[in-house]
């Protein structure tokens, strides 16, 4: 997997190293960076949302 | 004109109804998968332009009308109709077979309804044989739920029948057809009903309410018909009223991180209908060409890797009998082709390179970036991770690994079920590899999105990597815990024992008590007048009964009784 990760950041920086139709291309290895940064957040607010908001034990609605 | 009836698509699969009930048991199921065929026989036939109008109380009905955009939501709801059918060749349930066939049938029909009225009937046809779906797994809490499903879609199809009457007086036509953004009451009473059924946030908490407590079945015939019948429509009436493009992007987001909170498979799917639902949405309130072709590709796939999704979950809890995350865990030896299937299923809803998905969603995403909006790409990207992250890695990690191997006793499946989903995860592949196929059906021509491009497979790749990366590290923290969560439902759930006194309760015991008034008048005026005798002899203390009647006294009576008469002829002659 991390071969992988090394061979879309290689077609990455030779293939698409002009392409610009989006003001982030600018950025270098953007998307994998917007992966893990998106995933953490998501993980991170999802606990958030469900510790302090939502969570609720099984039978909540039946009591 | 009968023989253009009957072969409506829609009114084949419920005149299959009528027919089924008639059919004895064990030939059943294998007769229910003639109607879908027929059905799809005839989406496939009919051209273009075709028409079947009829006229009811004054008003110009159009029964069918065909166009490119009606066919492909036709082929795919007849197909998945057909497909689900196998899926629930085994099952005996006359009236879950039943509510299948009306509901596919109701959702074909809203596909070809060229009037709002034509589409309303089979708008509510729809709800009410789905709530059967939910009901027919007889447990209190699928009772429950499905009266509640019921509730909301009745108020759904009463406000979009509102909007449709408004709509009819404002403008006197009640074809359907392309409404002009506005602020016009009529047209947003529509969106509001439409957008019930599409499961629009926050007029979402039915659907993961109530799929989760459907049957086995069941569940994989709703994950297909009721919101993309409202994608549908929505696609036909509201393209590009741009505030579908936020809550679009809102849903997108709201359904996966719901789908990383909660803790049961089906759930977790449930909630993923809404995320994915929010790129249809997205897609059409966008409205450019690409858009709306990508977010009608995106439908089409999405039916079908979603019904695998809840083939797979509905596998497991046919063979385990339960679908909590928490005690699952080490079936990968145990259920290898459920899981195979699954994931299929779960790599084509990320998008992955050679399944349906890559072509699909990226061409949604895409879209919004070439119509400038890069607000609502960088959205729907966020919630592609979450969706990685949640159906395709946390779902079937907890089910499939984690523990060695699992303890839980496994039954194995019927036959017809592997071939269904063997069925929907070939189709899945076969789109993702050949998407020239499903670009001929898509309603605007020519097609000009490549998928395989350099960019397109370095973006993906970067992306699902990492999020697996995110995924391993952090997977302890989205492990099964015996935990509900609460959504929106929760603003009608908890006061409802308040309404139901207000509302139920309080006029129920109105009522009772009203009768028992009544009942206390009637008693007490029967008692006065039980006995005319004590009225016309006032004077006597003595009780007076009819045997003890003297002559005298019933002659004045039959004298009374003949004067009434007289008159009673006089007045009429």
């Amino acid at each position: 997997m991390g071969l992988l990760l090394v061979v879309t950041l290689i077609l990455e920086f030779t293939y698409l190293a002009d392409y610009d139709s989006h003001w982030w291309n600018a950025i270098p290895a953007f998307y994998a960076l917007w992966g893990i940064i998106s995933c953490m957040v998501i993980i991170y607010v999802a606990k958030f949302v469900s510790n302090n908001i939502v969570k609720r034990s099984p039978d909540y609605y039946d009591r | 004109m009968i023989a253009e009836f009957v072969t409506i698509p829609g009114i084949i699969l419920m005149i299959g109804a009528l027919i089924l009930s008639l059919v004895p048991r064990d030939l059943r199921s294998s007769i229910f998968l003639l109607f879908p065929i027929a059905a799809l026989f005839f989406v496939f036939t009919r051209p273009e332009g075709y028409e079947v109008t009829a006229t009811l109380a004054g008003l110009d009905l159009v029964l069918m009308q065909v166009d490119s955009l009606s066919r492909l939501f036709g082929i795919i709801f007849s197909a998945t109709a057909l497909i689900a059918g196998i899926y629930a060749w085994h099952i005996k349930d006359l009236g879950q077979q039943l509510a299948a066939l009306v509901y596919a049938g109701g959702a074909i029909g809203v596909t070809f309804a060229g009037d709002f009225f034509t589409l309303l009937v089979f708008w509510e046809l729809m709800a009410i044989s789905s709530t059967w779906l939910v009901w027919a797994r007889r447990t209190p809490s699928s009772d429950a739920a499905g009266m509640r499903y019921l509730i909301v879609h009745i108020l759904g199809g009463g406000i979009l029948l509102a909007g449709i009457l408004w709509h009819l007086a404002d403008t006197g036509s009640l074809l359907v057809e392309t409404l002009p953004q506005s602020t016009n009451i009529a047209s947003i009473l529509m969106l509001i009903g439409v957008a019930i059924n599409a499961a629009v946030i926050p007029l979402h908490a039915w659907l993961p309410d109530a799929y989760p407590k459907a049957t086995v079945t069941g569940a994989v015939f709703m994950s297909a018909f009721t919101t993309k019948s409202a994608v549908y429509v929505l696609m036909r009436v509201f393209p590009g009223w741009e505030v579908l493009t936020w809550f679009g992007a809102a849903m997108a987001i709201y359904g996966v991180i719901y789908a990383v909170i909660c803790k049961d498979m089906r759930e977790i799917l449930a909630y993923h209908i809404v995320s994915q639902v929010g790129f249809m949405v997205c897609g059409i309130g966008i409205g450019t060409d690409m858009a709306l072709n990508g977010s009608a590709a995106h439908a089409y796939s999405h039916i079908l890797y979603k019904a695998l999704m809840f083939m797979g979950a509905g596998a497991v809890l046919y063979a385990t009998g339960t679908t909590k995350l928490v005690e699952l865990g080490g079936l990968k030896k145990k259920m290898r082709w459920t899981m195979i299937f699954y994931m299929v299923g779960a790599f084509s809803i990320s998008g992955l390179p050679l399944f349906n998905g890559f072509i699909s969603k990226a061409m949604t995403v895409d879209a919004a970036g070439y119509a400038g909006n890069e607000t609502a790409m960088l959205m729907l990207l966020f919630a592609g991770v979450g969706t990685f992250l949640s159906v395709g890695l946390k779902l079937p990690y907890f089910t499939w690994f984690d523990k060695e191997e699992s303890d839980i006793e496994v039954k194995p499946l019927p036959v017809n079920m592997y071939i269904a989903m063997g069925i929907t995860a070939f189709l899945c592949v076969f789109y993702g590899l050949v998407p020239g196929a499903l670009y001929t059906y898509l309603p605007f021509q020519p097609v000009d999105y490549e998928p395989w491009t350099v960019y397109h497979l370095v973006e993906i790749s970067q992306i699902a990597l990492l999020t697996f990366a995110g995924f391993w590290i952090f997977r302890k923290k989205l492990a099964g815990e015996r935990i509900i969560a609460l959504d929106v439902d929760w603003f009608y759930r908890t006061p409802a024992p308040f309404f139901r006194r207000v509302f139920v309760n309080a006029i129920d015991n109105f009522f009772g008590w009203v009768e028992a008034l009544a009942f206390r008048i009637t008693d007490k005026l029967v008692g006065r007048f039980d006995n005319p005798m004590k009225w016309l002899n006032p004077f006597s203390k003595e009780e007076n009964h009819a045997r003890t009647y003297s002559p005298p006294m019933e002659m004045v009576m039959a004298f009374v009784i003949l004067v009434i008469l007289v008159f009673g002829i006089f007045l009429v002659l």
